[in-house]
């Protein structure tokens, strides 16, 4: 049994995509479609490392990950955010969270923009939690 | 002080009369004989002449009529001998001022005088008045001359079209602006047409009620309508226009009419330049769905890669259906975007919308059922064979369909039994009203605005932001408009309104 790994994404190809990856290189894939059920499954199995989308409807990965960490139990699970939205945009919206006095989060562990080869996605999370 | 010239054949005569005429103030000129006389007159062209009425040679009646003839202003007093009445009303006949008998006496002299001094007065201020008169004649012609100059040369020259009939409505101003508009040259129209051979029926009916019509309107506000040119062109116009009045009389009418072919012209390339920025802001806002449908090609390769090495057919599946979902999400927003970028004229043809909203339905029945969603069509049956540009109704209706069946799949009540229902209506003799409502997720007030305007998404990895702005330009270039009703959690109605022709009736509709 290899190390749990939480994708949320609503693109089911992504979903797929990465589940697949993850798969190949012997890890355990659980999987959300959106930012409710991450959270659930999160705090029901404690996974190793969180891979996760920032737009998503109805909530999105940026209120998930603001929470995830924050939250003491949680905080931490390494995160690697994936997603078509570039890393300065991400960034910049945490630091504009933080100036509005939100809390200051640290950033993810990776951050990885859409489009990404499984190589890359692969080795960014041997990278992470081997 | 007044000359006189005395005329008498008799030396004593003129002497004694001569000292008591200069010694009255006057200057005195003396001629013995009518000849000598008018010699003298001509030279000297005094104001007063007495004259006897014998004398030989010529006559003090022919001396009168000279010295008439020569000055009418002249006043001429006539010596008569004593009950020569025939003369005396002889030369009154000719224009004397008066006539004193002999022997003549001062005080008759004094009140001749008199008398004839006063005619000259008045003529004199007549003559004075008559010549301010004439000058201020004058002077108010040259300025109504120059008014009208004036207003004639405004009218030459505003930029508007005016056109101003008799109370016949019979052209009589018709400026090179109307020529510019019109087409017809001024001299085939200015007391040679009727309103009636230059404006619309619509326009006509209003001067026409106006002029016959006790409570027909008499002005007409500015309003944009058009006109048909000499070579037939249809020209957008801003026109106004009254009835004109003198008093209780009617005089005739005016128009204004302004062009509109370079301010819609205008509009027209701004709202071209503006969808175009639009597609400019929307590619930047593209990036986000690009990435992720490069990202669905890269990971479907990804598996069909992996399918083929481990010989799993399961995978290969799976990756090559992603591949084909992912191409299947480019050629639906390069299309979206194509749309959206290009003019495109409609193109009514004859078709049953209610027909049109049907295949929408079952098209997307599949989706539908996928998503748990019923679809409930409600048809008009009054909607018959009209003619309309298919594709429009196809393309909005089945986007704002597609959005509907999304809206209920956002919605978080998973308890409720979601509906969406494509409802027509005919409207009236030229609009049919097509409704797709749901009872999905609903929008709040922000999302609401912003759903034309931008390129602006709700629905994460599947929004490009480019279905509503699409239909709403293929709807408005159908001549329609489309409207929106919603409420978070409660549902969205999307209408839209189209005009059609009768069928049979194949024409192109201007997209302004």
């Amino acid at each position: 049994m290899g190390k749990k790994v939480l994708v949320v994404d609503d693109d089911p190809d992504v979903r797929l995509f990465n589940v697949t990856v993850l798969e190949e290189h012997g890890y355990t894939p659980l999987v959300a479609t959106n930012g409710e059920e991450g959270r659930n499954l999160a705090k029901q199995e404690k996974p190793d490392l969180v891979i996760l989308d920032v737009l998503m409807p109805r909530e999105s990965g940026i209120r998930l990950y603001r929470e995830l960490k924050t939250d003491k139990n949680l905080k931490h699970i390494p995160i690697i955010m994936l997603s078509g939205i570039a890393e300065k945009s991400f960034l910049r919206s945490q630091k504009v969270l933080a100036e509005f006095g939100d809390a200051t989060v640290p950033e993810p562990e990776a951050y990885l923009e859409k489009p990404v080869e499984a190589e890359e996605l692969a080795a960014t999370i041997k990278k992470i939690i081997g | 002080m007044n000359r006189i010239l005395l005329v008498d054949d008799e030396p004593d005569i003129l002497r004694v009369l001569g000292i008591s005429l200069r010694a009255d103030g006057y200057a005195v000129l003396t001629a013995s004989s009518g000849e000598e006389a008018l010699s003298i007159f001509a030279r000297e062209t005094p104001e007063l002449v007495i004259t006897d009425i014998k004398m030989p040679g010529m006559n003090g009646i022919e001396v009168l009529r000279e010295v008439k003839n020569i000055s009418d202003e002249t006043e001429v007093i006539i010596i008569t001998g004593h009950g020569d009445i025939d003369s005396a009303i002889e030369a009154l006949h000719y224009g004397a001022s008066d006539f004193i008998n002999k022997p003549v006496r001062d005080k008759q002299l004094t009140i001749a005088l008199k008398r004839a001094q006063d005619k000259i007065h008045i003529k004199q201020q007549l003559r004075e008045y008559t010549t301010t008169l004439e000058h201020k004649v004058e002077a108010a012609t040259r300025e109504i001359r120059r008014r009208s100059n004036f207003q004639g040369k405004l009218i030459r020259s505003s930029n508007d079209g005016i056109v101003a009939t008799d109370e016949e409505l019979r052209i009589v101003i018709y400026n090179p602006g109307a020529e510019r508009i019109f087409g017809y040259p001024q001299q085939g129209v200015i007391h040679r047409m009727q309103i009636q051979e230059l404006y619309t029926p619509e326009i006509v009916d209003l001067f026409v009620a106006g002029v016959t019509q006790e409570k027909g309107l008499k002005e007409f506000p500015w309003q944009e309508t058009s006109i048909v040119s000499g070579n037939g062109e249809n020209i957008p116009v801003r026109f106004s226009g009254s009835i004109l009045h003198e008093n209780d009389r009617k005089m005739g009418s005016v128009a204004f009419f302004q062009d509109l072919r370079e301010i819609k012209r205008l509009e027209h390339e701004l709202l071209k330049a503006e969808r175009l920025a639009a597609v400019g802001q929307t590619v930047a806002g593209l990036a986000h769905g690009l990435k992720n449908i490069l990202h669905g090609l890269k990971g479907g390769s990804y598996l069909v890669d992996l399918g083929l090495k481990k010989d799993d057919t399961a995978k290969l599946k799976s990756g090559w259906d992603m591949i084909k979902r992912n191409i299947g999400r480019t050629s639906e927003l390069v299309l979206d975007l194509l749309t959206y970028s290009k003019e495109r004229e409609p193109e009514f043809e004859d078709c049953f919308p209610n027909e049109i909203a049907a295949d929408v339905a079952d098209l997307l029945a599949e989706k539908a059922q996928e998503s748990r969603v019923e679809i409930k069509k409600s048809l008009d049956p009054a909607i018959s064979q009209v003619s309309m540009d298919p594709r429009i109704i196809h393309n909005a209706l089945l986007n704002l369909m597609t959005n509907a069946i999304d809206a209920c799949l956002f919605d978080e009540d998973t308890g409720q039994k979601w509906q969406v229902a494509i409802v027509t209506t005919l409207e009236d003799d030229n609009n049919i009203r097509f409704d797709v409502s749901d009872n999905g997720a609903g929008m709040s007030q922000e999302v609401r605005e912003r759903l034309f305007t931008s390129f602006f998404s709700t629905k994460g990895h599947r929004g490009t932001g480019l279905g509503l702005m699409v239909t709403r330009k293929l709807v408005e270039e159908h001549g329609g408009r489309i409207d929106v009703i919603s409420a978070p959690g409660k549902g969205t109605t999307f209408t839209i309104h189209l005009p059609f022709e009768a069928a049979g009736e194949k024409k192109t509709k201007s997209s302004v």
